[in-house]
């Protein structure tokens, strides 16, 4: 198996320790960041959407993917941009205010991060001056949204309503997501998009980047 | 009279257990661990402060919450005010008569619907759309005539009003279909205020809402172990209003808790333990019912399961845990993660029906619910009135007397007689033999001739019978004006928020 099968293999499997290793040797053997990027890591991930959509892996199975994936684009990253690659993107991520359900969002943050994202991520019960002060700060390419009840969705449009009365909005994607969403209501709020569970957010931020 | 008989046992009902004793034991010493040792996150200052005077330990204080954790003594203490029985009884009809209770305590079994569902399943034309003010109107109209629904939860949300004040409109709609219990929900507690009003009014004043409350407030801790400010307020109203609270968590296995059901159970019990100690705090005597949506997560889809035979294991496992708790539970039923009224609602439905029925659940809820409780569907109701009255049949079991063995009858007729023309049959086939309503048992021609017709075509002849019957408004014109008129109120007091009108619809 060559070194970038190798690489691929251990997204593939899900191996968050050993992905790592295998990129740091093969940056030592000088193969070229943007090489490892995308005849490696990118590679693993695809398969591993091909067999996820497959039915064939399953949701923690993925995410130990993701993790590995997300391990190595830390240690890959400052040598893609000393190599002068452009780079997917960031994205900001947070359950706004009033809202304490984590998951969905965390789901779409590894599925983002497989990807190949830089994702940060403001947890829960985040506030739209929260959102602001983080867009200020990171200069993020897409926000993500994310709520889980119907009295909390709104807060989804006051962060929006925020992000443009802070001068932000034009330079940004913002896509939402959460069961009680769907796209007309995405539309309504002023989103760009909507995303039915954490692939088709993945996807979306893929498409937003240019990079699907 | 002679005894013959001795160290005989009866079963009244069939039964049914999931956990011994022991096994029960183990899970709640083992969530009074989790509560002492990890405990739960609390985003509300002054649930802190009262769980802190009240002997909790408050650690790791962060801008919006605190970690509490409670020494076990305190749960004693709690559970010693904890009422064991609650009761919801619903409003009037015209006769005075407030004719539909809810006596939940432990082995009392009440099955109604879900509530909340931003989508509904149009009863004419089949469409999946978003819920109106009309749907759950017509929704409690079928809870009302259908004899095995015996309280009402919001089957959709009224998305053409505004959501900021969408739940003291849904309440209206309701009331407006049923005088059945009600398990409303509240968007905060405002919302919550304005909608005990509206059933003061509705009952005729707070005296008789002392008397017996006329609605639940449905209250959702978030898993795994955090309680949100909204959540926290609602109890603490709750608890000093007389409103007996549903404070349940809905953890997910392998989700938001562990994917080992027995560890689901402790977590969500902590959950609710947590609920139990803050309401007799705040008041001794505070009503409380636990529950009751625990199911696990699909690992291909990342979906909530209502269907699965895990939601009906981990609810009936939890039913034991509340009867030997002597809480009143929140159970789980009559729901399906099918996307249509089709097989799969039937069949999902008809094993958690059958199981919560079986266990012994208090207020068995979410009868109605498709999608993994995004979508309300009509039919699914009407046919689950059906499951749940056949599954009556089999919890009335078999009573074993003289009479029923029959031996004297069986000599009467004798080898190669028949029982048809016996008063033995005639006096008892009626209430020994269960007789299906919608479920057919023709011969083929008959069955032929009354135009071939499917269980789900049968269904949905029933539904719009029911629907489309004249039926005598339960709200007089003068009520319906004042209740409208809170909900009035409420937009104008609201009206300025221009993002929250026309949110939905």
């Amino acid at each position: 198996m060559s070194e970038l099968e190798q690489i691929s293999t251990a997204i593939l499997q899900g191996e968050e320790e050993k992905a790592p290793k295998l990129v740091n040797r093969a940056l030592r053997r000088k193969v070229s960041a943007k090489d490892i990027l995308e005849n490696g890591l990118l590679v693993g991930m695809g398969e591993v959407g091909v067999r996820f959509r497959a039915g064939d892996m399953f949701v923690p199975e993925v995410l130990m993917s993701a993790e590995a994936m997300r391990a190595s684009m830390e240690l890959l990253r400052p040598e893609l941009i000393s190599e002068g690659v452009k780079l997917v993107g960031k994205i900001l991520m947070g359950t706004v205010k009033g809202d304490l359900h984590d998951i969905g969002k965390s789901l779409v943050n590894m599925m983002c991060e497989g990807a190949g994202f830089e994702v940060i991520d403001l947890g829960f019960n985040a506030a739209p001056e929260k959102f602001v002060e983080a867009i200020k700060e990171h200069q993020p390419q897409i926000v993500g949204m994310s709520a889980m009840l119907t009295t909390t969705m709104r807060a989804m449009g006051y962060t929006i309503k925020a992000i443009d009365e802070a001068g932000l909005r034009d330079r940004l994607k913002i896509m939402v997501g959460g069961a009680p969403v769907d796209a007309e209501f995405a539309k309504r709020i002023g989103a760009d998009g909507y995303g039915s569970n954490a692939p088709a957010g993945a996807e979306l931020a893929k498409q937003f980047a240019g990079a699907a | 009279m002679q005894v013959r008989k001795t160290n005989y046992q009866v079963n009244a009902t069939p039964t049914f257990q999931v956990l011994t004793e022991d096994e029960i034991e183990a899970i709640y010493y083992a969530a009074l661990r989790v509560l002492a040792e990890t405990g739960v996150r609390v985003y509300e200052k002054e649930g802190v402060e009262l769980a802190q005077s009240g002997g909790a330990i408050v650690e790791d204080t962060t801008e919006d919450s605190s970690l509490v954790k409670i020494p076990s003594w305190m749960v004693d203490k709690a559970r010693a005010t904890l009422p064991e029985r609650v009761t919801v009884v619903g409003p009037p009809y015209k006769d005075g008569k407030r004719k539909h209770m809810m006596e939940l305590f432990k082995n009392q079994i009440y099955y109604g619907t879900g509530s909340d569902t931003p989508f509904t399943i149009d009863p004419y034309t089949g469409e999946r759309r978003r819920a109106v003010y009309q749907d759950v109107k017509n929704m409690a109209k079928l809870a009302e005539a259908l004899p095995n629904i015996d309280f009402f939860m919001s089957l959709g949300i009224t998305q053409d009003t505004a959501v900021g004040t969408y739940d003291r409109w849904q309440y209206l709609a309701m009331l407006e279909g049923t005088n059945k219990p009600i398990n409303i929900t509240a968007v905060d507690i405002e919302g919550l205020k304005d909608q005990l009003e509206m059933a003061y009014i509705r009952l005729g004043g707070k005296e008789e809402w002392k008397k017996a409350p006329a609605f639940s407030l449905y209250i959702e801790p978030v898993s795994p172990l955090s309680h949100s400010e909204e959540v926290v307020q609602k109890l603490l109203y709750c608890a000093e209003n007389d409103i007996p609270m549903v404070y349940t968590p809905c953890p997910l296995a392998g989700a938001t808790a562990p994917t080992t059901l027995a560890g689901t159970a402790v977590q969500a019990l902590t959950e609710s333990l947590f609920g139990i100690v803050l309401s007799q705090l705040r008041k001794p005597g505070a009503q409380v019912i636990i529950g009751g949506l625990m199911s696990n997560m699909d690992m291909k889809t990342a979906v909530y399961c209502y269907g699965s035979p895990e939601m009906a294991l981990l609810s009936a496992a939890y039913t034991d845990i509340t009867k030997w708790l002597r809480v009143p539970e929140y159970e789980t039923a009559g729901c399906s993660d099918t996307k249509c009224f089709d097989e799969q609602a039937l069949l999902e439905a008809s094993i958690n029906i059958a199981t919560a029925g079986l266990i012994g659940g208090n207020m068995i809820h979410d009868v109605g619910y498709i999608e993994q409780g995004l979508t309300s569907c009509p039919e699914l109701l009407v046919a689950s009135d059906e499951i749940i009255d056949r599954t009556k049949r089999i919890l009335r079991g078999i009573p074993v007397t003289d009479e029923t063995l029959a031996l004297d009858v069986m000599d009467e007729v004798g080898p190669g007689g028949h029982y048809l023309a016996h008063d033995h049959t005639f006096d008892r086939f009626k209430t020994e033999i269960w007789r299906p309503t919608i479920s057919d048992r023709q011969v083929w021609e008959n069955w032929e001739l009354g135009g071939s017709k499917t269980y789900q075509e049968r269904v949905h002849e029933r539904m719009i019978g029911i629907l489309e019957a004249e039926t005598e408004p339960l709200l007089d014109e003068a009520m319906y004006q004042e209740l409208r008129r809170i909900c009035e109120l409420a937009d104008d007091r609201h009206k300025d928020e221009e993002l929250d009108v026309q949110m939905f619809v």
